[in-house]
Parts: C-alpha cells; sequence; structure tokens
C-alpha cells in the first residue's frame, strides 16, 4: 500500500501558495483568475486537512476547517484593509497575517492544549494561510478586484456574498478528506475530490459575479461547471479503481464475520 | 418594529410554522442520507464484518452541510432578486439550485467513504446512490426553501441588518445543530439497533453492529426515514420551531427592553422545569439499571472505558 | 491610529472577553459528541463547535436586530438580548432531545461523572446503563448549558455592539456586514480551540474535565481574542 507515490506536501503548498496569489494579482484584469487561484488553495489546504486531521482531533475534521476559514477571513479583511495605500501589498500582508495567527493557534493547540499531534504547528499555519487565499480568491473573483472599501465592502460584503465565499470554501477544503476518510484513503481521489468541490464552489462564485460584474460573471460560472465535470469524471474514475467493488445491486457478500 | 403587534405576531407565527417544517425535513434528510454522529456506526459497521447497503452521506456535521446548502440557496435568491425575480421564484430557484450542489456533495460522500474502506470489502450499490440521491435533494429542497423563506422575511419585512445569505446561513448551522443533537438519537440510539430491547442502554461494546436487515429484504436508508418521520424528525422540527418562535416573541411583545429579557428568563425557566418533569417521569417509569442486572444483552460484555 | 488611547485599550480587551465568554461557553455546553447519538454518553449528541456556534449566532440575529431597532440601546441589553437568543435556542433543542431520550430511545437521564446530580441531589449512577457513559440531559446539565449558551451569546452581542461602535461612523449602512462577519470568523475561531481542549465531549460545569481544561482554554482564547481585537481595529483604520 505505502508504494503508491503522493505528491509532496512542499510541491502542493508551493502550488497553492504561488497559483493562489498569481490568480488573486491577476483578478483586477482578469475576474475568472481569482477562483482559479482559490481552487489551487482549496487543493493545497485539503492536503493540509489531510496531513493533521489523520491524526484525530477529537471533534471530527470539519472543525479544522472552520477554524482555518474563520482565521482566514480575519486575516484577509485585515489584510487588504491595512494596506490601503499600498494595494498591492494587500494579498501578501493577508497571507502573511492568516499564517500568522495559524502559527499561534497552531503553538497553543500544541504547547498549552497539548495535543500532542507533530504536524499541528504546521499544518495550522498551511490551512490559515490557505483559507486567506480561498476567501481572497473568490471574494476577487466576484468584486472584479481585491480593494476592500470600495470594491470588496459594496459587492461582496452588502450582498452577503461574502457568507458564501466564507462556508462553502470552508466545506470545499474540508469535505475531500472527510469524503474520502477510512482505512484505504488515497491521496489522488481526494485531489481530485478537492478540486471538484473547488469548481463546483466556482460555479455558483460564477452565478454571484453575474449580479455584480455582468457577463463577465456568466464565464466563470460555465468555467467552473466545466471544470468541476472534469475533476469529477476523475473522482469517479478513482473510485472504480479502489473500490472493493463497484456493483449495480445485489446482496450483501457473505463475510467471516 | 415597523409593523403592529398583530401583524408582526402573525409573522412570527409564519417563521415558527415554517422554521417546524425545516427542523423535521432536515432531520429526516439527515436519516435518508445517514449523516453526522449516528453515521459513525455505518462507518464502522464493515469494520466489524458487517457490509450493509445504507447510504453513507459524511459531507460533515449537519450544521455545517445545512449551513452550506442554506448560504448556496440564499446567495442564489439574492442573485435573483437583484435581477428582478420575483420573492417566490427566486427563493424556490435558489433552494433548488442549493439542493442539487448539496446532492453531488452527498454522491461523492458515499464513493468516498466506501472506496476507502475497500479493505472491508464493503461494495458500493450503484443503485442505492441511484435513489437515495434524489431523496436527498428532495428533503434538502424543502429545507432550503423554508430557510431561505424566513431569511426573506426577516430582510425584506422586519428589516434585520444583515443579509439574505447571512440570515439562510445562521439558521442552516441552526437547523443542523437542532437536527443532529434531536433527531439524530431517533436514528442512532434506536433505529440502528432496533435488534435491542427496547431501552436496555447501549453498550459500547455493540459500536458497529447495526441491523442490516429490513422489515423484509434487507434495509436501506429509506427504510430508516420511514421509521424516523414517526418520531424524530417532528421533534426537531419542534425544537427549530420553539427557538425560532420564543427567541423573538419577548422582544415582539415588550419591546427592547428588560422586561422582555426578564420574560425570556422566564420561558427558559419553564423550559428547565418542563425537562425536569421528564426526567421524573422517566426515571419513576424505567426505574434504575442496577436492579434488573440479569438483563439479557444479547451476550454484550461490560466494556471498561 | 493611536494605540494607546485608553478607549482603544478597552475595546480590545472587550473583544478579548467577548472571545473569552464564547470559550467559556463551549465548556458548559453538556455535549456527548457521538456516543451522545447512540445514547452512550450524557450530554446532547452532537459536536461542541457547532452546538456552541448555532446556539451564539442565533444570539448575534436577536441582538444585531436589537442594536438596528433601539440605536441608544445599553452594552448590557445588547448582550443580554444576544444571551437569550443563544439560550433559547439551547434550551429547545435540549429540551427536545431529551423527549427523544425519553420516549424514543427509552433510557432514564444519568451522568456519569458526578453520584448526585448537585442541584436535584438525585442519585445518578444506578441509572447509567450497561457499558456507556451516562445517558440523556439530568437537570444539572440542562442548567449548565442554558448558562453556557447565554454567555456564548452575550459574547458575540458583545464583539458586535464594539465593532459596530467602530464601523458604523466610517462605512455607515455596510458596518453591520463587516462586524457580523467578524462576529462569525471569532466565533468560530473560538469555538474550536476549546473543543480541541475538551476533545470533544464534555458533561458540563460538574464535569472533573471543566476545572482541569478552563485554565488553558480561557488563556489561548484571551491571547488569541486580544489579537483579533487588534487586528479588528486596524481593519476600522484602513477604512477611514
Amino acid at each position: 500500500m505505502s508504494e503508491i507515490k503522493e505528491i509532496s506536501p512542499n510541491n502542493l503548498v508551493l502550488f497553492g501558495l504561488i497559483g493562489g496569489l498569481i490568480g488573486v494579482y491577476l483578478s483586477p484584469t482578469l475576474p475568472i483568475a481569482g477562483a482559479l487561484g482559490a481552487i489551487c488553495a482549496v487543493i493545497w489546504g485539503a492536503d493540509a486537512v489531510r496531513r493533521v486531521a489523520k491524526y484525530g482531533l477529537g471533534t471530527g475534521v470539519p472543525s479544522i476547517g472552520q477554524i482555518a476559514l474563520g482565521m482566514g477571513i480575519i486575516a484577509a479583511m485585515f489584510g487588504l484593509a491595512i494596506m490601503k495605500s499600498q494595494p498591492l501589498a494587500g494579498p501578501v500582508v493577508a497571507v502573511i497575517t492568516a499564517s500568522v495567527i495559524g502559527f499561534v493557534i497552531g503553538w497553543f493547540a500544541q504547547n498549552v492544549i497539548k495535543m500532542k499531534i507533530p504536524v499541528m504547528i504546521r499544518c495550522m499555519t498551511e490551512i490559515a494561510a490557505s483559507g486567506a487565499i480561498i476567501i481572497l480568491g473568490y471574494s476577487a473573483a466576484v468584486a472584479g478586484n481585491y480593494d476592500f472599501v470600495n470594491n470588496l465592502i459594496p459587492l461582496v460584503f452588502d450582498n452577503g456574498v461574502i457568507l458564501f465565499i466564507f462556508w462553502v470554501g470552508a466545506v470545499a477544503m474540508l469535505h475531500p478528506f472527510n469524503a474520502c476518510l477510512g482505512p484505504d484513503e488515497r491521496q489522488k481521489r481526494m485531489l481530485y475530490l478537492a478540486g471538484s468541490t473547488g469548481a463546483s464552489t466556482m460555479a455558483i462564485v460564477g452565478l454571484a459575479a453575474i449580479m455584480t460584474l455582468g457577463a463577465s460573471g456568466a464565464i466563470t460560472m460555465l468555467l467552473g461547471i466545466v471544470l468541476w465535470l472534469i475533476f469529477y469524471k476523475k473522482f469517479w474514475d478513482e473510485v472504480y479503481n479502489d473500490a472493493a467493488s463497484v456493483v449495480g445491486t445485489g446482496l450483501i457478500p457473505k463475510t467471516e464475520a | 418594529m415597523v409593523l403592529d403587534l398583530t401583524m408582526s405576531m402573525a409573522i412570527l407565527a409564519l417563521l415558527g410554522a415554517l422554521a417546524t417544517i425545516a427542523g423535521c425535513l432536515e432531520d429526516l434528510e439527515s436519516d435518508v442520507g445517514s449523516q453526522s454522529n449516528p453515521n459513525s456506526q455505518v462507518q464502522l459497521a464493515p469494520q466489524m464484518g458487517l457490509l450493509h447497503r445504507i447510504f453513507n452521506k459524511a459531507i460533515s456535521g449537519e450544521p455545517i452541510s445545512n449551513g452550506m446548502s442554506a448560504v448556496t440557496g440564499g446567495t442564489v435568491a439574492a442573485v435573483l432578486l437583484n435581477a428582478k425575480f420575483y420573492p417566490l421564484t427566486a427563493i424556490v430557484i435558489g433552494s433548488f439550485i442549493a439542493a442539487i450542489l448539496y446532492g453531488i456533495y452527498a454522491t461523492t460522500a458515499y464513493a468516498g467513504r466506501v472506496a476507502s474502506q475497500s479493505r472491508f470489502k464493503q461494495p458500493l450499490y450503484m443503485d442505492i446512490m441511484r435513489y437515495t440521491t434524489p431523496s436527498i435533494i428532495g428533503h434538502n429542497f424543502i429545507v432550503n426553501f423554508c430557510l431561505v423563506t424566513i431569511a426573506y422575511i426577516q430582510y425584506a419585512v422586519l428589516g434585520y441588518p444583515f443579509s439574505i445569505p447571512f440570515l439562510a446561513l445562521i439558521w442552516g448551522i441552526s437547523v443542523g445543530a437542532i437536527g443532529s443533537s434531536v433527531g439524530d438519537v431517533h436514528y442512532g440510539g434506536e433505529r440502528e439497533f432496533q435488534n435491542r430491547e427496547f431501552g436496555c442502554g447501549l453498550n459500547t461494546a455493540l459500536s458497529g453492529r447495526i441491523v442490516r436487515k429490513a422489515e423484509s429484504g434487507l434495509r436501506n436508508s429509506i427504510d430508516n426515514v420511514w421509521f424516523c418521520a414517526k418520531f424524530g424528525g417532528p421533534a426537531t422540527g419542534i425544537g427549530l420551531g420553539l427557538t425560532v418562535f420564543f427567541s423573538s416573541w419577548p422582544t415582539t411583545i415588550w419591546g427592547y427592553t428588560w422586561t422582555a429579557m426578564g420574560v425570556g428568563v422566564i420561558i427558559l425557566v419553564v423550559m428547565i422545569i418542563m425537562n425536569r418533569l421528564v426526567e421524573i417521569n422517566v426515571k419513576k417509569a424505567y426505574g434504575p439499571y442496577k436492579e434488573d442486572k440479569e438483563e439479557k444483552e444479547a451476550g454484550a460484555v461490560a466494556h471498561t472505558h | 491610529m493611536v494605540f494607546l488611547d485608553p478607549q482603544t485599550l478597552i475595546d480590545i480587551l472587550l473583544i478579548g472577553l467577548s472571545g473569552t465568554l464564547i470559550c467559556l461557553a463551549v465548556h458548559f455546553i453538556p455535549v456527548g459528541g457521538a456516543p451522545a447519538a447512540m445514547a452512550q454518553a450524557t450530554g446532547i449528541g452532537t459536536g461542541t463547535v457547532e452546538l456552541a456556534a448555532g446556539s451564539g449566532l442565533v444570539g448575534l440575529i436577536t441582538s444585531s436586530y436589537m442594536y438596528a431597532y433601539e440605536p441608544n440601546a445599553s452594552m448590557p441589553l445588547v448582550m443580554a438580548a444576544g444571551a437569550l437568543g443563544a439560550a433559547v435556542m439551547l434550551a429547545s433543542t435540549m429540551l427536545a432531545g431529551g423527549l427523544i431520550y425519553a420516549y424514543g430511545v427509552a433510557v432514564p437521564f444519568a451522568s456519569a461523572q458526578v453520584k448526585k446530580d448537585p442541584i436535584t441531589g438525585e442519585r445518578q449512577d444506578i441509572y447509567v446503563s450497561k457499558g456507556t457513559q451516562g445517558q440523556g440531559i439530568p437537570t444539572i446539565c440542562f442548567v449548565s448549558g442554558v448558562v453556557g449558551s447565554a454567555l456564548g451569546g452575550a459574547g458575540g452581542g458583545l464583539i458586535y455592539f464594539v465593532l459596530m461602535q467602530y464601523y458604523s461612523p466610517l462605512i455607515s449602512t455596510s458596518a453591520a456586514a463587516v462586524a457580523g462577519v467578524f462576529t462569525m470568523g471569532v466565533f468560530y475561531v473560538n469555538s474550536v480551540i476549546p473543543s480541541y481542549g475538551v476533545g470533544g465531549t464534555i458533561e458540563g460545569v460538574h464535569d472533573p474535565k471543566f476545572r482541569r481544561v478552563v485554565p488553558k482554554d480561557v488563556f489561548t482564547s484571551i491571547v488569541v481574542s486580544m489579537l483579533c481585537g487588534i487586528v479588528a481595529i486596524l481593519i476600522a483604520g484602513g477604512m477611514s
């Protein structure tokens, strides 16, 4: 079983971080890039969740996705608001702030609450950072920019779309590992599922962007649906591969118990 | 606050009724897909060598998954309202899209969890997938519809400061929290272990040994809804209905004053007393366990923790 | 951006306090996690995070509504409104849940952590069924839960109140959205941390675990919430 090659965490960190930030920075010219960047971050975040949740957190997988986006949203708002005079620095500051909050919480979880999970600090930091990129990416795809006061507040916060991004972004990140939980969990299948949840979120984000940006939102939505179909199909291919058997119907097979 | 007392009481009653329906259907939806805590038993069963034909909808805890569908419904409805759709049309379309998204998540959870149990030889039954998923979508649609309607009424009629998706999200989280606290117990504590003596308590040694046969044939998740609809679902509905009604009733009548807060405290005290009465009643009716030690628990060994 | 202004410091402390209230709330609410859903543990059969958040956010709805329509509402009144909404939510949940334990699963309520219920004085241990950690929601758990959710709701109302004082003058109509979202973020951070501390289950104030984990969880929560408070006030600086 251990022969299966897995993508190393470091590569996924780079993929999520660089892909995500490129997406966010391209969003003023091409809003759709924000959503694509967010998908990169979802895939990264899902892998970070996978690494830490394997240890068993005592409260189930979902809580970590919630705390991720809780930290992410606070950091994203902070990073963008504080860097008002230097808007280009905003997303980077947001990601750094998220990492700091994540590090602090991870440190406390490890050393004060004593959870005894060796990867806790690292994963908490990663999860918070990817949460911040998810928020930034999808928000930028809806608002067409990452200017906090002029674009995000009227176009994302006022109409409540931020809540969708906050919540469904969290589910997109935590669902892949949670849905594949089990002794025969495989990274590849989980990553395809992460792509699929990220893309389906992108489709609805595109729908919301139709309201705020007009026609360009429709492209985001359609591309989101196409990407979702691709990843969903890939996920099912893996399921057919990995499952003990896939049957149309039938009785319960006999086992020794 | 903008309405007169009769009208605001009428609206409050409507909200309470919608919440009751939403709560009931939410619990039934979680039973048809087998979600949340009782699902841990479904998840565990193959490990004990007990393969089954029950759906495994591990989207996440109910509050998160219902929050997700409610906020999606609210967002889509807000987009459509912005495009000058009729409110009812917007809410229906929004709820439907959210329910479809929810159904997609449900399929991935079932397929993913079963594929991750391949070493226990649990097969992935495609017929279960095909006829349980539409039922999940249907139940979830009604939940979304009720919750987004509550959010719409609170936003458009009562003038709450939050947007429709925000209110829908909060009610989605609440309905999930209540559903998993109330109705799931009926599914997890009774339906999954229905072959044990009623009221015997559930020894932890029995974990994973769920009932796999139905009244006729093999049990599937649709059979579970049929059972839970008799008690678990309605009780959940009452829970959310009470929440929505009594969280605003005092302030609707007495305004934003300390009097209203005092009335709220009285409501809480009444609820504490009611719970105490139930406690006394069941303790008297069932009696302590220690006295009937020879209760045969199907050979279950006392499990030390 | 004057950090040493006493008012600012007080507000940061208030946000820290409200985060701490939310953190405390999680410890008061009797949550049995997955075992409780099978009537194998005392308490409510769901996760700590969502129950605290679910009740606290209902409190946020009630307190925000009060803040919107009673402009001269005092801070204690907004907090009380939040506490009321949250406590009603949790009490309804426990009441309906108790009905299921009593008549759907047919188990008497019993706590496994104490021999006698501190409020009613009734024996608990003989009612615990074999091989379980108690079941149902005895009176002490019920009262503890009501108190806890009230704390959580009050905490949520308090953050919202403090943030609205900051954001309303800067971004008049959007303030509720931003303050609400921020409150939610703080809520989740502060309800997940103690959940890790209690390991997913706690019976309430009488549980020996309560005394063991509260200090370190509260300490963590104060630090993290004050960090959030500083961040929140810096955000306001970016709006002007």
